[in-house]
């Protein structure tokens, strides 16, 4: 068991967290809003991946590009009726209301489908050879997958109308409503890119341990979550950075049989001491508040 | 005499209702005559009323949301247990009610110091960190109460409890809803308590009066803090063994249930709220069998959603004030001059909270019915 | 006014709660059958244990009224759902001996027993649980197991391994479970020194990416695995290409259910476990019992709990025909506790099960545990 080995380890499941951070921080940075129901827009995208590839046999990538619409769909329509509503209203309320969406969609998820596991198996990725080293090949995907995103997304952002009216809400979003924003159209933008990113996420996840259930997504969108903050909410490098960062962490503290049960409560302190030595995380802008 | 005059008795007929209740079953419980489920009701009932309460100190009162309160409660519970377990062992059997009253505070005290160090951070956060960091420190308690050695807390086969007798716990745990009641309603009444409204409806406006936010955001985590473990510790009492899976983060969710079906910043609302579903729990559980249990969650996920967005939405504005009661009635007495809006009106309720965008554009209303100098111009 | 009104509401609405609830003692009605009662999880989770327990027990039910009952007395299986939950058992526990309750199966896991075997120890109760495999669930003695104790498939499992001649396992155990936990300590007690132990574990939240534990665990060729099989579906595909091929996967009860989850035959690893009920037996009891489920309940929850929930209903019956037999008063309106002290002593007295599904010559020794013979057999 060398160092190396871990290493790559947690690069790959960093990768997915951080591929979920990044829908976390597009919707904070944009919405201001922390969307609870994130986490469990990956187990609709896992849902949808069974009921394509699985029950239907669709072909993997045609269910994942499925997973991807209906996740964005839902997204667009969680944001239309239950957040939108209560723009304007306080940030506790909103949040309220984000936790009852997330409890909403496992419930569904659980009536529809049951409790017990459904197993979607897409397909294989063996194991490419450099010289004597192997490295398995989910690994090089995720990690090139994600770090595709996260350029794409930083261009998308930087270069385009779109992803400049995006910045625009984000600073401020009374002054770019007045320069002529339409800022619920870049809002429901917003939730369908993270919602997709959501699936994307959900498609890497069940690729490795396939039993889709109605928690699927609970625990590592909080851990997502975790990431985003540690990195810097609203930041798409500290995402990615913090992500990575997480997955690494996760997997070097496993390989000790000491700490491996403490896994979860050394990954949360992390967050705790963050954000009290740095409250905005790693790559984050500190933000004054004003009236 | 002419004192006993001034007390609007209404006032008191939370701590009437809450009392009758507790003679009248405690006559019964006292006798050994009482049905079993409506005991374990009972006792369900008095935790979940004292953790509503208390969460709702942080919740409706201070405006910050936190999703760790079973951790508190976990905490409270793990101390108190195993506080009494060296008790019985020391003090010998006798002495019960005693050591039941120092496990409680034992375990109180023990959440109360988390929410000091979990206060520490809420600081220098705002609302979704600070959701998150509460969370974070609620999965944190249970795992480590799970994987600390079998010695310290019995690992994840939970610690060995002593059991109370139970045909008289719940007449404690009442006795402890209604302490928790007075404490907090006195808080939320007290210069303080305005103090915390105040920061809730804004925190810089606050700060600029010179309030100590630092301060206040600290005493109301810790008091909430302290009446969950004292909640724990209660419930620790009521099972042979306290498993750290209990605590979860879906017991979190379910006390913000409570507070938010009963109304935020509302202790009568969280009190009937947390008998309501408590006592629906327990009927569910018998009833829903298979698949349909799943139906409870779906029934609190809607219930919790569409509440907040029908008492929020700022769209809805115009419907709710059409709608609500209080304006009904306030219709009603209009020409009542007595019946003006004043803090002594609503005494659990202090209405502190000023919309700043109604304040920056107000339109200036000279013959507001409410406005006591306006009648007065009238009438001259 | 609108406080004043919910108030009274609450008034209302817990004098109307509590009045359905009655508040004599528990007066349960005349039963006419002999009442079998138990608590499991019928949703959740963990429900194919639940579900398995309760067709099979129902089963067994049926099959002996079928054939006239207890000299006439037909049996009564009442179910109830605690969804793998401690806190959910007391109310359980109250309603089945509101429902008349005198023999009970306990509970199907183990966190739930710990708390029910003292509710049915203050009321003398017998309970005999198919799968409560918890070491102190039959601490008491009105408390049996059909199952092995997890210390004891701990303590065979390292007996195995000891006598099989390695010098270097793996383990790979859940930490914040408790059947995995308490397995995992007997067997790391009774292993010999001289063997070298490569430990790795996993928590609830860490249950998706096992890559880290894998590529520790890759030299080993023999590993022990101590947990449910979900997790182990995981851990064994996502190990197939990275531990070699020759290595043995060894894992206790909880494996039942695997082949449900994967295709065994695309593992290359060989997968065996330790049980008391082959399921791929092709005679004898085990094989008929196997025939039956599944003619009317499928294979889906076909598992060793069932066999185990089976053998209950068989072992109660048998002990009670032979009281009956005796001259002893057994008839529905027997006392639970009357019925717990006979059944007491018949069980520790050498009563025995001849031919159940999950083995020949089902015997119990005095603390409860069981006495039969252990299977490990190859899974593939």
């Amino acid at each position: 068991m060398n160092f190396l080995e871990t290493l790559l380890n947690g690069l790959s499941s960093g990768s997915t967290y951080a591929m979920i951070a990044l829908g976390y921080t597009m919707v904070y940075g944009i919405a201001k809003m922390l969307n609870f129901a994130h986490g469990d827009v990956i187990m609709v995208g896992g849902y949808t991946l069974y009921v394509t590839a699985v029950t239907m046999g669709w072909n993997p990538l045609l269910a994942l590009l499925m997973a991807i619409i209906c996740c964005a769909v839902l997204g667009v329509t969680i944001e239309k009726l239950a957040y939108k509503p209560l723009r304007g209203a306080s940030p506790l309320a909103v949040l309220i209301t984000a936790i009852g969406m997330s409890y909403l969609l496992q419930s569904v998820a659980q009536i529809i489908f049951g409790s017990a596991d459904r197993m979607v198996r897409l397909f294989e990725l063996g194991k490419i050879s450099i010289g004597s080293f192997q490295i398995s090949a989910y690994t090089v995907v995720t990690l090139v997958c994600s770090a595709v995103i996260m350029t794409a997304l930083t261009l998308f952002v930087k270069y385009t109308r779109i992803g400049r009216a995006m910045i625009a809400v984000s600073e401020d979003r009374d002054a770019a409503q007045l320069m002529g924003i339409n800022v619920n159209f870049i809002i429901t933008i917003t939730f369908a890119i993270g919602s997709a990113l959501a699936a994307f996420a959900g498609f890497f996840m069940v690729l490795k341990s396939p039993p889709v259930n109605s928690t699927l997504g609970a625990m590592p969108g909080i851990k997502a979550f975790t990431a985003a903050v540690i990195g810097g909410i609203g930041s798409i490098p500290g995402a990615m950075l913090g992500g990575i960062l997480m997955g690494i962490v996760e997997s070097v503290a496993q390989t000790n049989a000491v700490i491996a049960p403490f896994t979860v409560a050394i990954e949360f302190s992390i967050l705790i001491v963050i954000l009290l030595v740095r409250p905005s995380g790693i790559l984050g802008k500190k933000r004054r508040e004003k009236v | 005499m002419s004192k006993l005059k001034n007390i609007k008795w209404k006032h008191y007929l939370i701590y009437v209702v809450l009392i009758a209740v507790t003679c009248y079953f405690g006559f019964f419980g006292l006798q050994k005559n009482l049905n079993r489920i409506t005991t374990i009701l009972l006792e369900k009932a008095a935790i979940a009323m004292i953790l509503a309460v208390s969460l709702n100190l942080v919740v409706g009162f201070l405006g910050e949301l936190s999703l760790g309160h079973a951790g508190f409660m976990c905490v409270g519970a793990f101390l108190g247990a195993k506080a009494a377990v060296a008790l019985t062992a020391s003090m010998g059997p006798g002495n019960e009610l005693l050591v039941l009253l120092i496990c409680l505070l034992v375990g109180g005290a023990a959440a109360a110091v988390c929410g000091v160090i979990i206060g520490l951070p809420a600081l220098r956060l705002r609302g979704d960190y600070l959701a998150i960091v509460t969370l974070a420190f609620g999965e944190i308690v249970r795992s480590l109460f799970e994987n600390l050695p079998d010695e310290m807390f019995g690992g994840s086969l939970g610690l060995t409890a002593i059991r109370f007798e139970r045909h008289y716990l719940f007449i404690v745990g009442f006795v402890l809803v209604i302490i928790t009641l007075a404490v907090i309603q006195n808080l939320i009444r007290s210069k303080h308590g305005r103090a915390v409204t105040a920061i809730r409806d804004s925190e810089i406006a606050s700060r600029a009066t010179g309030i100590n936010v630092t301060k206040y955001k600290l005493m109301v985590f810790t008091i909430s803090a302290f009446f969950a473990g004292i909640a724990g510790v209660l419930f620790a009492f009521t099972q042979s063994k306290v498993q750290p899976t209990t605590f979860d983060y879906n017991y979190s969710i379910e006390i913000l249930v409570m507070v938010v079906l009963g109304g935020m910043g509302s202790l009568p609302g969280s009190l009937i709220s947390a008998v309501l579903i408590t006592y629906l729990n327990e009927e569910l559980q018998i009833i829903l069998t298979g698949d349909l249990a799943v139906l409870r969650g779906l029934m609190y996920a809607l219930v919790m959603i569409l509440l907040v967005i029908y008492r929020n939405a700022p769209g809805l504005k115009a419907f709710r004030e059409k709608w609500s009661v209080k304006n009904l009635f306030a219709k009603l007495r209009r020409h009542d001059p007595a019946h003006i809006h004043d803090d002594e009106a609503k005494w659990d309720r202090v209405p502190t909270k000023i919309m700043v965008d109604e304040v920056l554009s107000v339109d200036v209303q000279t013959k507001s019915p409410y406005d006591p100098d306006s009648q007065w111009k009238e009438d001259t | 006014m609108k406080k004043f009104l919910a108030i009274l509401l609450a008034a209302v609405m817990v004098a109307a709660m509590f009045a359905g609830c009655g508040n004599k003692a528990d007066n349960k009605t005349k039963n006419t059958e002999i009442v079998i009662g138990f608590s499991g999880p019928l949703t959740g989770g963990a429900s194919v244990y639940g579900v398995a327990v309760k067709n099979s027990a129902q089963m067994a039910v049926d099959e002996i009224n079928a054939a006239g009952g207890l000299n006439g007395y037909n049996f009564k299986l009442i179910a109830t759902d605690d969804q793998h939950d401690a806190t959910k058992v007391s109310t359980n526990y109250a309603n089945l001996m509101n429902e008349g309750m005198q023999v009970s199966l306990g509970t199907v896991t183990t966190a739930p027993g710990e708390e029910f075997k003292t509710l049915a120890k203050e009321d003398n109760v017998f309970f005999l649980t198919p799968s409560a495999s918890g070491d102190k669930i039959p601490e008491f003695d009105n408390g049996f197991q059909m199952c092995f104790a997890d210390g004891n498939q701990g303590a065979v499992a390292a007996d195995y391994v000891n006598n099989a001649g390695l010098t270097k396992i793996g383990v790979f155990y859940r930490s914040d479970d408790s059947y995995s936990d308490g397995i995992y300590k007997q067997f790391k007690d009774n292993l010999n020194d001289s063997i070298e132990v490569v430990e790795t574990s996993f928590t609830e939240a860490t249950s998706t990416d096992f890559s880290t534990q894998i590529s520790k665990l890759k030299e080993c060729k023999f590993i022990f695995m101590p947990i449910y099989y979900q997790p182990a579906a995981v851990f064994m595909e996502q190990a197939k290409a990275e531990i070699a091929a020759d290595a043995t996967y060894y894992g206790c009860d909880g494996f039942d259910g695997l082949a449900g989850q994967l295709d065994l035959a695309t593992i290359p690893q060989e997968v065996s476990m330790l049980s008391h009920f082959d399921a791929t037996a092709t005679e004898g009891a085990a094989a008929d019992f196997v025939k039956k489920y599944t003619e009317k309940f499928g294979t889906d929850t076909l598992n060793q709990f069932g066999a185990s929930a089976y053998d209950c209903i068989y072992a109660i019956y048998g002990a009670l025909k032979q009281l009956a037999d005796e001259g002893k008063d057994v008839t529905p309106e027997t006392s639970a506790s009357d019925l717990c002290d006979m059944l007491k002593a018949k069980f520790t007295g050498g009563y025995t099960l001849a031919k159940g599904a999950t083995g020949t010559d089902i015997k119990w020794n005095a603390d409860g545990t069981v006495d039969k013979g252990a299977v490990k057999y190859n899974l593939k």
